[in-house]
């Protein structure tokens, strides 16, 4: 089985600057991914790597099992700040879309841009950011890619705005069965619509699977004071803290924890998320944009 | 893709074609009173010495009406349209992309960067070519009657909006918009640049590179030193500087020279008291060269030639056209960002 995306010791660098770093990664197909991230985590690079407008500078990358290249019909992007041709009208973009996309599925743009609502008379310059994201998940999604990436699509949507647009983007994987790769620095958003996370901090991969898994394998463990800690094999510590009577920890563990001197709790998707970011020593600011 | 083109580019394509119509409907308007005037006063169909009285009379009747006026407004616009071509046609076309970020969002359908730029470069060009090339060609059938009666189709400026040349010009001008956007890809600074290039491009071309192309011809005689054409006299060093007439008709003239019997450029010195500000008058100073046994040197184009040199001309420019536009399209297949 060729996965959506597979990814060996993958870097990008622009000119000093290492945007991604030794990026290595199988994602299956099938799956609504959700990469996580704070802003400047590489998030961008790896979809723009992964759509072809990047070539990388090392490593080897395969979408659908072929190196991508900008131009393919099985690859569908929306970029950040869904950019249309503000000069033109809505239905100029799909007539756009299908002048250039053997694979164009008319009768679903049409239909989708009746269900959100937007006129097609209107010039794209004049949408508002959510019906521009709405017009760029059309365009994207009627060209009927085997694999949709959409770089942070809701981070300049307003809160109903983004459920809109979200909820457009979850009818669409349900009808089509399309692999979709999502980043958003926002856990939140992701939480509702993904079945498979990647973390992506300081241009590093800190970890990815299916979301069940994370969620049944991470456990909090708080217990009376030990430094340094040892919670048994088997057992990866994601973040550590300590106050002078008791060491909290959030662990992976694929085993149950047996030891009895720990309280372990189930934690949320968002909490692991935040545990990954600043156990990876990122900076206490970026978890804190995290958690907006 | 041709129709994306089309959309994108049918503000400017419009606004621009409306232009040269424009300048179509004011040749084809004075066309009757040019050649009407051409024959009237004898220009068509002259010969010999008759032709040369023609030729004033003609010019001096083109000076009351619209035909003076029309033909220097048409061939100003012919020396500005390669600009036009290049600063909002070919600079905009990749830096905007690049610059709203819509790069990513074409670059997502099922096109590959390269046709996408072949087709736009394609369009554009031969777009711009042909506009250029219509309203050149036109001007060059409509114009003929003042270029015979003053012979100076060859010199560069009227060289320059005749014949096939504006093709070449308006086509180098786009590519070299487009080249100028895509490596700097931001709009204004693309624009500014690109006339630079191309003002640069219509300079260097008539004094650096026609007369590379052209097969000069070199003739020397003996000085008429009674007409000179210039004539200068420096009172420090007794420094004289004469230039002969240039009465060439029909040629370009490359360079007009003085020179002594042993083939040096002449410089003098006169004594002061013929040619200085003592000897009241020039014409002592006039006789006084005439005894030195000085020639005349001039290299010029002979206006012979005018049509085999719009021809090199032309695909001297589409040849650095396409080397450009190959430059582009490898540049965007190979970096993006």
């Amino acid at each position: 089985m060729t996965g959506a995306l597979i990814a060996e010791g993958l870097t990008k660098r622009y000119g000093r600057r290492t945007a991604l770093a030794d990026c290595t990664l199988a994602v299956p197909a099938g799956h609504v991914v959700g990469l996580v991230g704070p802003n400047g985590a590489g998030k961008s690079t790896l979809l723009q790597l992964a759509c072809g407008l990047l070539d990388p500078t090392a490593g080897r990358i395969e979408v659908l099992g072929a190196k991508p290249v900008s131009g393919s019909p099985t690859i569908g992007f929306v970029a950040q700040d869904t950019p249309v041709y503000g000069g033109m009208t809505v239905a100029d973009h799909l007539r756009l879309g299908a002048h250039l996309n053997p694979s164009w599925d008319h009768a679903f743009a049409e239909r989708r841009i009746a269900q959100t609502g937007l006129d097609p008379a209107q010039k794209a310059g004049r949408l508002s950011g959510g019906q521009r994201a709405q017009l760029a998940l059309t365009v994207a999604a009627a060209k009927r890619p085997g694999l949709l990436l959409l770089d942070e699509p809701v981070a300049a949507l307003d809160p109903l705005a983004r459920r809109g647009f979200l909820q457009g983007l979850m009818e669409f994987t349900a009808e089509n069965g399309t692999s979709v790769i999502m980043s958003s620095h926002l856990v939140a958003d992701l939480e509702r619509v993904c079945d498979y996370l990647i973390v992506l901090v300081g241009s590093k991969v800190r970890v990815a699977g299916e979301v069940d898994d994370l969620l049944s394998s991470h456990h909090r463990l708080a217990g009376p004071r030990r430094d340094p800690v040892d919670p048994g094999s088997g057992v990866h510590v994601v973040e550590e803290s300590h106050t002078d009577r008791q060491s909290t920890l959030v662990v992976r563990s694929t085993a149950p924890i047996d030891d009895p001197s720990w309280q372990v709790d189930r934690l949320g998707l968002e909490d692991i998320v935040l545990a990954y970011m600043s156990g990876s020593g990122a900076g206490r600011d970026r978890v804190l944009e995290g958690r907006r | 893709m041709i129709w994306l083109t089309w959309r994108q580019y049918r503000t400017p394509a419009l606004s621009t074609g409306g232009l040269l119509l424009l300048f179509l409907l004011a040749l084809a308007a004075t066309w009757t009173r040019i050649t009407d005037l051409a024959r009237s006063t004898g220009l068509t169909g002259c010969s010999g010495t008759a032709c040369d009285r023609a030729a004033t009379t003609f010019l001096q009747e083109l000076d009351t009406g619209p035909v003076g006026p029309v033909y220097v407004t048409v061939a100003v616009a012919l020396l500005l349209l390669p600009a036009l071509f290049g600063t909002f046609w070919g600079a905009p076309l990749v830096a905007r992309e690049l610059e709203t970020g819509t790069y990513r969002l074409i670059f997502s359908q099922t096109v590959s960067r390269g046709r996408w730029l072949l087709v736009k470069l394609l369009v554009g060009g031969a777009s711009a070519a042909f506009g250029a090339g219509l309203v050149a060609l036109l001007l060059t059938r409509w114009a003929a009657p003042i270029d015979t009666a003053r012979g100076d189709r060859i010199s560069p400026l009227t060289f320059a909006v005749h014949g096939v040349v504006p093709i070449g010009y308006a086509a180098l001008a786009f590519v070299i918009g487009v080249t100028a956007g895509l490596l700097l890809r931001r709009i204004v600074p693309a624009m500014a640049v690109t006339l630079l290039l191309v003002a640069a491009v219509q300079v260097a071309m008539p004094l650096l590179v026609r007369p590379v192309l052209a097969t000069s011809v070199t003739s020397i005689t003996a000085l008429d030193a009674a007409h000179p054409s210039r004539m200068s006299f420096d009172t420090g060093s007794g420094a004289v500087h004469v230039t002969g007439p240039a009465a060439m008709p029909n040629a370009w003239i490359l360079e007009n020279t003085t020179i002594t019997a042993d083939g040096a450029e002449f410089a003098g010195p006169a004594p002061s008291d013929v040619c200085g500000p003592e000897s009241g008058g020039p014409e002592k100073c006039q006789e006084w060269l005439a005894a030195q046994n000085l020639r005349q040197k001039v290299v010029s184009v002979p206006g012979a030639q005018f049509w085999a040199l719009q021809w090199r001309e032309l695909g001297l420019l589409l040849a650095a056209a396409v080397a450009l536009a190959l430059c582009c399209l490898w540049r965007i297949r190979r970096k993006l960002a």
